[in-house]
Protein backbone atom coordinates (compact mmCIF):
# COMPACT_ATOMS: atom_id res chain seq x y z
CA UNK A 1 0.00 0.00 0.00
CA UNK A 2 2.70 2.63 0.93
CA UNK A 3 4.50 1.93 -2.23
CA UNK A 4 1.10 2.85 -4.19
CA UNK A 5 0.98 5.93 -2.57
CA UNK A 6 3.93 6.85 -2.81
CA UNK A 7 3.99 6.07 -6.67
CA UNK A 8 0.64 8.49 -7.14
CA UNK A 9 2.57 11.30 -5.11
CA UNK A 10 5.16 10.88 -6.94
CA UNK A 11 3.51 11.20 -10.12
CA UNK A 12 1.35 14.69 -8.95
CA UNK A 13 4.48 16.35 -6.46
CA UNK A 14 8.07 14.91 -6.99
CA UNK A 15 9.00 17.21 -4.10
CA UNK A 16 6.81 15.60 -1.57
CA UNK A 17 8.50 12.44 -1.56
CA UNK A 18 11.81 13.66 -0.25
CA UNK A 19 10.10 16.17 1.65
CA UNK A 20 10.91 15.62 5.51
CA UNK A 21 9.44 18.55 7.22
CA UNK A 22 6.11 18.46 8.64
CA UNK A 23 4.16 20.90 7.07
CA UNK A 24 4.05 20.15 3.18
CA UNK A 25 1.16 22.95 2.55
CA UNK A 26 2.44 26.12 4.07
CA UNK A 27 5.76 25.21 2.69
CA UNK A 28 4.62 25.39 -0.62
CA UNK A 29 5.27 21.77 -1.27
CA UNK A 30 1.95 20.82 -2.24
CA UNK A 31 -0.74 23.01 -3.31
CA UNK A 32 -4.38 22.73 -3.20
CA UNK A 33 -5.36 21.78 -6.21
CA UNK A 34 -2.48 19.06 -6.04
CA UNK A 35 -4.23 17.82 -3.11
CA UNK A 36 -7.63 17.14 -5.32
CA UNK A 37 -5.75 15.09 -7.93
CA UNK A 38 -3.86 13.20 -5.34
CA UNK A 39 -7.15 12.20 -3.33
CA UNK A 40 -8.84 11.27 -6.78
CA UNK A 41 -6.08 9.42 -7.58
CA UNK A 42 -6.02 7.44 -3.98
CA UNK A 43 -9.89 7.18 -4.00
CA UNK A 44 -9.66 5.51 -7.37
CA UNK A 45 -6.95 3.02 -7.18
CA UNK A 46 -7.93 1.99 -3.61
CA UNK A 47 -11.26 2.20 -4.10
CA UNK A 48 -12.08 4.42 -1.08
CA UNK A 49 -13.76 6.95 0.02
CA UNK A 50 -12.00 10.13 0.99
CA UNK A 51 -14.43 12.50 2.94
CA UNK A 52 -13.85 15.97 2.64
CA UNK A 53 -13.33 16.02 6.68
CA UNK A 54 -10.39 14.61 5.62
CA UNK A 55 -8.52 16.52 3.23
CA UNK A 56 -7.19 19.07 5.71
CA UNK A 57 -3.49 19.94 5.88
CA UNK A 58 -2.79 18.44 8.88
CA UNK A 59 -3.40 15.01 6.75
CA UNK A 60 -0.91 16.19 4.07
CA UNK A 61 1.20 17.31 5.96
CA UNK A 62 4.28 15.22 4.86
CA UNK A 63 4.16 11.58 2.90
CA UNK A 64 3.65 9.50 6.16
CA UNK A 65 0.58 11.27 6.86
CA UNK A 66 -0.92 10.70 3.58
CA UNK A 67 -0.08 7.09 4.12
CA UNK A 68 -1.68 6.57 7.54
CA UNK A 69 -4.70 8.35 6.18
CA UNK A 70 -4.82 5.84 3.61
CA UNK A 71 -4.46 2.98 5.71
CA UNK A 72 -7.18 4.24 8.11
CA UNK A 73 -9.58 4.41 5.26
CA UNK A 74 -8.77 1.21 3.85
CA UNK A 75 -8.79 -0.98 6.83
CA UNK A 76 -12.49 0.98 7.82
CA UNK B 1 6.44 55.45 -7.63
CA UNK B 2 3.79 57.05 -6.43
CA UNK B 3 -0.02 56.75 -5.45
CA UNK B 4 -2.54 58.77 -3.65
CA UNK B 5 -3.60 55.03 -2.24
CA UNK B 6 -2.75 54.79 1.66
CA UNK B 7 -4.49 51.64 2.23
CA UNK B 8 -4.64 48.33 -0.21
CA UNK B 9 -7.05 45.45 1.29
CA UNK B 10 -6.88 42.25 -0.19
CA UNK B 11 -10.24 40.01 0.27
CA UNK B 12 -10.21 36.52 -0.90
CA UNK B 13 -9.46 32.65 -0.31
CA UNK B 14 -6.76 30.03 -2.15
CA UNK B 15 -4.25 29.97 -3.83
CA UNK B 16 -4.36 33.50 -6.15
CA UNK B 17 -5.44 35.50 -3.21
CA UNK B 18 -2.04 34.43 -1.51
CA UNK B 19 -0.04 34.83 -4.71
CA UNK B 20 -1.49 38.57 -4.97
CA UNK B 21 -1.41 39.17 -1.02
CA UNK B 22 2.61 38.38 -1.64
CA UNK B 23 3.03 40.41 -4.81
CA UNK B 24 0.98 43.28 -2.61
CA UNK B 25 3.28 42.98 0.04
CA UNK B 26 6.39 43.25 -2.62
CA UNK B 27 5.14 45.82 -3.69
CA UNK B 28 4.96 48.59 -0.54
CA UNK B 29 8.34 49.23 -0.30
CA UNK B 30 7.37 51.11 -4.16
CA UNK B 31 4.33 52.90 -3.14
CA UNK B 32 4.44 52.66 0.72
CA UNK B 33 0.85 52.19 1.23
CA UNK B 34 -0.62 50.02 4.26
CA UNK B 35 -1.51 46.34 3.29
CA UNK B 36 -4.27 44.28 5.02
CA UNK B 37 -5.69 41.37 5.06
CA UNK B 38 -9.19 40.25 5.10
CA UNK B 39 -10.46 36.27 5.30
CA UNK B 40 -14.14 36.28 4.78
CA UNK B 41 -14.96 32.47 3.62
CA UNK B 42 -12.28 30.56 5.94
CA UNK B 43 -10.93 27.45 3.70
CA UNK B 44 -9.46 24.24 4.89
CA UNK B 45 -6.00 24.33 2.96
CA UNK B 46 -6.16 28.28 2.76
CA UNK B 47 -2.40 29.77 3.57
CA UNK B 48 -3.24 33.26 3.80
CA UNK B 49 -3.13 33.09 7.08
CA UNK B 50 0.37 31.83 7.21
CA UNK B 51 1.96 34.42 4.86
CA UNK B 52 0.27 36.79 6.36
CA UNK B 53 2.16 36.19 9.59
CA UNK B 54 5.14 35.12 8.17
CA UNK B 55 5.55 39.02 6.41
CA UNK B 56 3.44 40.75 8.95
CA UNK B 57 0.71 41.55 7.20
CA UNK B 58 -2.30 42.71 9.60
CA UNK B 59 -4.58 39.62 9.26
CA UNK B 60 -8.96 39.58 10.42
CA UNK B 61 -11.30 36.79 9.53
CA UNK B 62 -14.71 38.34 9.03
CA UNK B 63 -17.29 35.35 8.03
CA UNK B 64 -19.88 37.75 8.47
CA UNK B 65 -21.01 39.84 6.00
CA UNK B 66 -22.57 42.92 7.92
CA UNK B 67 -19.33 42.82 9.96
CA UNK B 68 -17.21 43.29 7.05
CA UNK B 69 -19.24 45.62 5.54
CA UNK B 70 -19.31 47.67 8.17
CA UNK B 71 -15.28 47.78 8.72
CA UNK B 72 -15.07 48.33 5.11
CA UNK B 73 -17.15 51.20 5.34
CA UNK B 74 -15.77 52.91 8.12
CA UNK B 75 -12.22 53.22 6.19
CA UNK B 76 -10.75 56.88 6.36
CA UNK B 77 -8.20 56.62 4.29
CA UNK B 78 -8.10 56.77 0.39
CA UNK B 79 -8.41 52.56 0.11
CA UNK B 80 -7.68 50.17 -2.70
CA UNK B 81 -9.69 47.34 -2.02
CA UNK B 82 -8.28 43.99 -4.19
CA UNK B 83 -11.20 41.23 -3.98
CA UNK B 84 -9.56 37.74 -5.49
CA UNK B 85 -11.40 34.93 -5.09
CA UNK B 86 -13.98 36.46 -3.09
CA UNK B 87 -17.67 35.67 -3.04
CA UNK B 88 -18.66 38.91 -0.91
CA UNK B 89 -21.09 41.66 -2.76
CA UNK B 90 -19.93 44.75 -2.03
CA UNK B 91 -23.00 47.09 -0.99
CA UNK B 92 -23.45 49.82 -3.14
CA UNK B 93 -23.13 52.87 -0.17
CA UNK B 94 -19.44 51.03 0.09
CA UNK B 95 -18.61 50.66 -3.68
CA UNK B 96 -19.78 54.36 -4.23
CA UNK B 97 -17.16 56.50 -1.22
CA UNK B 98 -14.95 58.57 -3.35
CA UNK B 99 -12.07 57.31 -1.37
CA UNK B 100 -12.29 53.85 -2.20
CA UNK B 101 -11.62 51.65 -5.30
CA UNK B 102 -12.63 48.37 -5.37
CA UNK B 103 -11.10 45.83 -7.75
CA UNK B 104 -12.23 41.85 -8.57
CA UNK B 105 -10.81 39.47 -10.45
CA UNK B 106 -13.88 37.07 -12.08
CA UNK B 107 -12.89 34.32 -13.58
CA UNK B 108 -14.01 34.46 -17.07
CA UNK B 109 -13.70 36.50 -19.83
CA UNK B 110 -16.60 39.69 -19.01
CA UNK B 111 -19.42 40.26 -19.96
CA UNK B 112 -19.55 36.75 -20.70
CA UNK B 113 -20.46 34.28 -17.68
CA UNK B 114 -21.20 36.44 -15.20
CA UNK B 115 -21.89 35.39 -11.63
CA UNK B 116 -21.10 32.33 -9.51
CA UNK B 117 -18.98 29.24 -10.58
CA UNK B 118 -18.35 30.22 -13.78
CA UNK B 119 -15.83 27.60 -14.86
CA UNK B 120 -18.68 25.43 -14.04
CA UNK B 121 -20.46 26.85 -16.50
CA UNK B 122 -18.13 27.25 -19.51
CA UNK B 123 -17.66 23.51 -19.53
CA UNK B 124 -20.68 22.16 -19.10
CA UNK B 125 -21.82 24.21 -22.34
CA UNK B 126 -18.50 22.86 -24.27
CA UNK B 127 -16.66 26.59 -24.04
CA UNK B 128 -13.43 25.98 -25.66
CA UNK B 129 -11.66 29.00 -24.78
CA UNK B 130 -12.60 31.07 -21.60
CA UNK B 131 -10.26 33.51 -19.66
CA UNK B 132 -10.05 36.25 -16.29
CA UNK B 133 -11.06 39.59 -15.81
CA UNK B 134 -9.96 42.21 -13.44
CA UNK B 135 -12.52 44.73 -13.48
CA UNK B 136 -13.44 47.63 -11.70
CA UNK B 137 -16.49 47.12 -8.84
CA UNK B 138 -19.92 48.61 -9.36
CA UNK B 139 -23.31 48.31 -7.80
CA UNK B 140 -24.54 45.70 -10.59
CA UNK B 141 -22.56 42.23 -9.99
CA UNK B 142 -19.64 41.44 -12.33
CA UNK B 143 -20.70 44.86 -14.43
CA UNK B 144 -18.07 47.55 -13.78
CA UNK B 145 -15.39 48.86 -16.60
CA UNK B 146 -12.59 46.34 -17.99
CA UNK B 147 -9.15 46.41 -16.80
CA UNK B 148 -7.49 43.66 -18.22
CA UNK B 149 -8.01 40.37 -19.50
CA UNK B 150 -6.39 36.96 -20.25
CA UNK B 151 -7.86 34.17 -21.76
CA UNK B 152 -7.03 30.02 -22.16
CA UNK B 153 -7.86 27.01 -24.02
CA UNK B 154 -10.11 24.69 -22.20
CA UNK B 155 -9.21 21.01 -23.18
CA UNK B 156 -11.48 18.21 -24.14
CA UNK B 157 -10.78 16.60 -20.59
CA UNK B 158 -10.08 19.50 -18.28
CA UNK B 159 -11.65 19.38 -14.39
CA UNK B 160 -13.48 22.64 -13.32
CA UNK B 161 -10.90 22.52 -10.75
CA UNK B 162 -8.01 22.24 -13.28
CA UNK B 163 -9.49 25.33 -14.93
CA UNK B 164 -10.00 27.03 -11.62
CA UNK B 165 -5.72 26.71 -11.14
CA UNK B 166 -4.95 28.04 -14.65
CA UNK B 167 -7.79 30.65 -14.17
CA UNK B 168 -5.64 31.97 -10.84
CA UNK B 169 -2.59 31.76 -12.45
CA UNK B 170 -3.56 34.13 -15.09
CA UNK B 171 -5.19 35.73 -12.71
CA UNK B 172 -2.26 36.71 -10.93
CA UNK B 173 -0.14 37.03 -14.00
CA UNK B 174 -3.12 40.09 -14.97
CA UNK B 175 -2.77 41.56 -11.23
CA UNK B 176 0.89 42.07 -11.88
CA UNK B 177 -0.01 43.82 -15.39
CA UNK B 178 -2.56 46.02 -14.39
CA UNK B 179 -1.47 46.71 -10.41
CA UNK B 180 0.65 50.09 -11.23
CA UNK B 181 -1.71 51.73 -13.47
CA UNK B 182 -4.23 51.03 -11.13
CA UNK B 183 -2.75 52.35 -8.25
CA UNK B 184 -1.77 55.42 -10.08
CA UNK B 185 -5.27 55.36 -11.73
CA UNK B 186 -4.08 55.52 -15.40
CA UNK B 187 -5.41 51.99 -16.21
CA UNK B 188 -7.77 52.44 -19.55
CA UNK B 189 -10.43 50.53 -18.16
CA UNK B 190 -13.31 49.41 -20.82
CA UNK B 191 -16.98 49.72 -20.34
CA UNK B 192 -18.21 46.51 -20.95
CA UNK B 193 -21.32 45.80 -23.77
CA UNK B 194 -24.10 43.25 -22.36
CA UNK B 195 -26.56 41.47 -24.74
CA UNK B 196 -29.89 41.71 -23.79
CA UNK B 197 -29.98 37.96 -22.59
CA UNK B 198 -27.32 38.53 -20.14
CA UNK B 199 -27.84 35.30 -17.58
CA UNK B 200 -26.15 35.88 -14.65
CA UNK B 201 -25.26 32.70 -12.40
CA UNK B 202 -25.94 31.91 -8.97
CA UNK B 203 -24.47 30.22 -6.50
CA UNK B 204 -27.79 27.87 -6.40
CA UNK B 205 -27.40 26.72 -9.62
CA UNK B 206 -26.46 23.75 -10.58
CA UNK B 207 -25.13 22.05 -14.15
CA UNK B 208 -27.78 19.96 -15.83
CA UNK B 209 -29.53 20.58 -12.44
CA UNK B 210 -27.31 18.14 -10.75
CA UNK B 211 -28.63 15.51 -12.51
CA UNK B 212 -27.10 13.30 -14.70
CA UNK B 213 -29.37 11.60 -16.97
CA UNK B 214 -28.13 8.09 -18.60
CA UNK B 215 -29.86 8.48 -21.57
CA UNK B 216 -28.25 11.43 -22.61
CA UNK B 217 -25.09 11.21 -24.75
CA UNK B 218 -21.97 10.36 -22.91
CA UNK B 219 -20.16 13.05 -23.64
CA UNK B 220 -22.69 15.53 -22.28
CA UNK B 221 -22.37 13.52 -19.19
CA UNK B 222 -18.49 13.69 -19.16
CA UNK B 223 -18.91 17.52 -19.20
CA UNK B 224 -21.37 17.76 -16.51
CA UNK B 225 -19.54 15.32 -14.61
CA UNK B 226 -16.04 17.59 -15.16
CA UNK B 227 -18.19 20.76 -15.19
CA UNK B 228 -18.57 20.13 -10.95
CA UNK B 229 -15.57 18.56 -10.18
CA UNK B 230 -13.88 20.96 -7.30
CA UNK B 231 -12.24 17.53 -5.77
CA UNK B 232 -13.74 17.77 -2.13
CA UNK B 233 -14.36 21.14 -1.98
CA UNK B 234 -18.54 21.37 -2.00
CA UNK B 235 -18.96 23.66 -3.97
CA UNK B 236 -21.58 21.85 -5.17
CA UNK B 237 -23.28 18.03 -3.87
CA UNK B 238 -22.68 15.09 -5.26
CA UNK B 239 -24.51 14.29 -8.78
CA UNK B 240 -27.34 12.02 -8.82
CA UNK B 241 -28.45 9.66 -10.95
CA UNK B 242 -31.32 6.45 -11.43
CA UNK B 243 -29.65 3.27 -12.50
CA UNK B 244 -32.11 0.45 -12.74
CA UNK B 245 -34.92 2.55 -11.26
CA UNK B 246 -33.15 3.20 -7.68
CA UNK B 247 -31.91 7.00 -7.10
CA UNK B 248 -28.08 7.13 -6.95
CA UNK B 249 -25.11 9.61 -5.79
CA UNK B 250 -21.97 9.58 -7.97
CA UNK B 251 -18.95 8.90 -5.86
CA UNK B 252 -16.22 9.68 -9.07
CA UNK B 253 -15.49 9.32 -12.29
CA UNK B 254 -12.73 8.63 -14.77
CA UNK B 255 -12.17 8.50 -18.51
CA UNK B 256 -10.33 5.38 -19.14
CA UNK B 257 -8.70 2.92 -22.00
CA UNK B 258 -11.16 0.19 -23.22
CA UNK B 259 -8.85 -2.44 -22.05
CA UNK B 260 -9.20 -0.97 -18.74
CA UNK B 261 -13.03 -2.05 -18.79
CA UNK B 262 -12.81 -4.34 -15.04
CA UNK B 263 -16.37 -5.78 -13.89
CA UNK B 264 -16.24 -3.62 -10.18
CA UNK B 265 -19.44 -3.20 -8.71
CA UNK B 266 -22.02 -0.51 -8.67
CA UNK B 267 -20.02 0.88 -11.67
CA UNK B 268 -20.93 2.26 -15.14
CA UNK B 269 -18.60 2.05 -18.36
CA UNK B 270 -20.13 4.54 -20.94
CA UNK B 271 -18.54 4.50 -24.60
CA UNK B 272 -16.90 7.86 -25.55
CA UNK B 273 -17.02 8.49 -28.84
CA UNK B 274 -12.93 8.83 -28.98
CA UNK B 275 -12.90 5.37 -28.37
CA UNK B 276 -12.38 5.39 -24.50
CA UNK B 277 -14.40 4.87 -21.85
CA UNK B 278 -16.47 6.85 -19.17
CA UNK B 279 -16.16 4.71 -15.78
CA UNK B 280 -18.62 6.26 -13.11
CA UNK B 281 -18.93 4.85 -9.87
CA UNK B 282 -22.29 5.12 -7.85
CA UNK B 283 -23.78 4.48 -4.46
CA UNK B 284 -27.36 3.63 -4.59
CA UNK B 285 -29.34 5.79 -1.83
Amino acid sequence: MEEKVLEILEEYCEEAISYTGDNMMEEGVIDSFTVINVVSELEDVFDIEIDAKYVVAENFRNKEAIIELVRQLTEE
Amino acid sequence: MRTDFEKVVVIGYGKATGEILKYTDVRRTDYGYDLEFIEHEPHALSVTRQICEERGIPFASMPDRRELGGYLARMEEKTLIVSASNNFLFPAALVEREQVTIINFHNALLPDYPGRNAPSWVIYQGGERTGITWHYVTAGVDEGNIIVQKSCEIGPDTKAYELTQRLMDLACEGFRECFDSVLQETAEAKPQRFSPDRKLYRSTEIPGGGFLHLEEEPEKLYRLLRSVDYGKSGIFPPLQTEVEGARAEILRYRKIALEKRGEEADTLYLPLADGNLLKIKYRVL
